[in-house]
């Protein structure tokens, strides 16, 4: 399979950022992906929606806001970013501390995620990420996880 | 309310409203849990579910009701929180040591 750009690259990473309340981050977030050209404007508008009607905290401080299934139309190009709020947002009554913001119309994203899922269950690593001054750390702490390691059975 | 015994349990899909975000989320920490135990685990926005999408669905508590009423006849498992909710140690430990499921 050819070399693929990262999904989450050093122009998407949002280090000490300040947002009143969620709405704000959010918006933060959406801006930034439509800054990077994956998205059009109207999947921001759809990250709203979905965090109006379900929140995206996952715990550890993190959240992932995202649009709906409906919004995957306006996805350019699968991408990821990465926004610190190094003095929280209020998120739904939880306490937000980083957001890792998901433009996929399909799977392109499942790698990212997984290293993600295992950061969250790693306090050190999610101490850092919610912490940490130097965008590299946060690209070499999210590398993806390898796919082959889940698929070695079906291929 | 359809149940299952854990040792029939092959499938899981894990839903959410969107399908891309907390559901990828879970599916790869659940995939790893489970595959010493040939279960699959997949993930789908609720609304395409069916009922021959999976023998369990987790679904987090607010799309419940959407999930059963998409996929009647599945177990249908709801959690409130994405890291370290009782149902997933639920799920993990009637495929491991056996039990049934209600959902």
């Amino acid at each position: 399979m050819a070399e693929a750009a990262p999904l989450l690259g050093p122009d998407a990473v949002r280090l000490g950022c300040t947002a009143p309340d969620r709405t704000d981050a959010v918006r933060q977030a959406g801006e930034l992906l439509v800054g990077l050209g994956a998205v059009a404007p109207a999947y921001a508008d759809a990250m709203q929606e979905r965090e109006q009607s379900l929140s995206s905290f996952v715990g550890e401080g993190f959240a992932i806001p995202h649009g709906t299934d409906e919004a995957r139309g306006w996805v350019h190009h699968a991408a990821l970013a990465f926004l610190q709020f190094p003095e929280g947002v209020d998120w739904d009554g939880q306490d937000v501390r980083a957001c890792v913001a998901i433009a996929a119309s399909a799977d392109e994203h499942v790698g990212v995620m997984s290293t993600l899922a295992q950061v969250l269950l790693d306090a050190e690593l999610a101490e850092e990420l919610r912490t940490t001054t130097d965008p590299d750390r946060v690209l070499q702490i999210l590398a993806p996880a390898p796919a082959d390691e889940d698929e070695e059975e079906t291929t | 309310m359809p149940s299952i015994d854990g040792k029939d349990i092959k499938s899981i899909v894990v839903a959410c409203e969107a399908g891309m975000g907390s559901s990828v989320l879970l599916t790869s920490t659940l995939a790893k849990q489970l595959k010493p135990h040939g279960v699959a685990v997949t993930h789908s926005p609720v609304n395409r579910l069916t009922d021959d999408t999976a023998d369990v669905v987790l679904c987090h508590q607010g799309l419940v009701n959407r999930a059963r009423q998409a996929a009647p006849n599945s177990v249908v498992i709801p959690f409130q929180m994405f890291m370290g909710d009782p149902a997933f140690a639920k799920v993990t430990t009637a495929i491991a040591d056996g039990g049934t499921l209600d959902g």
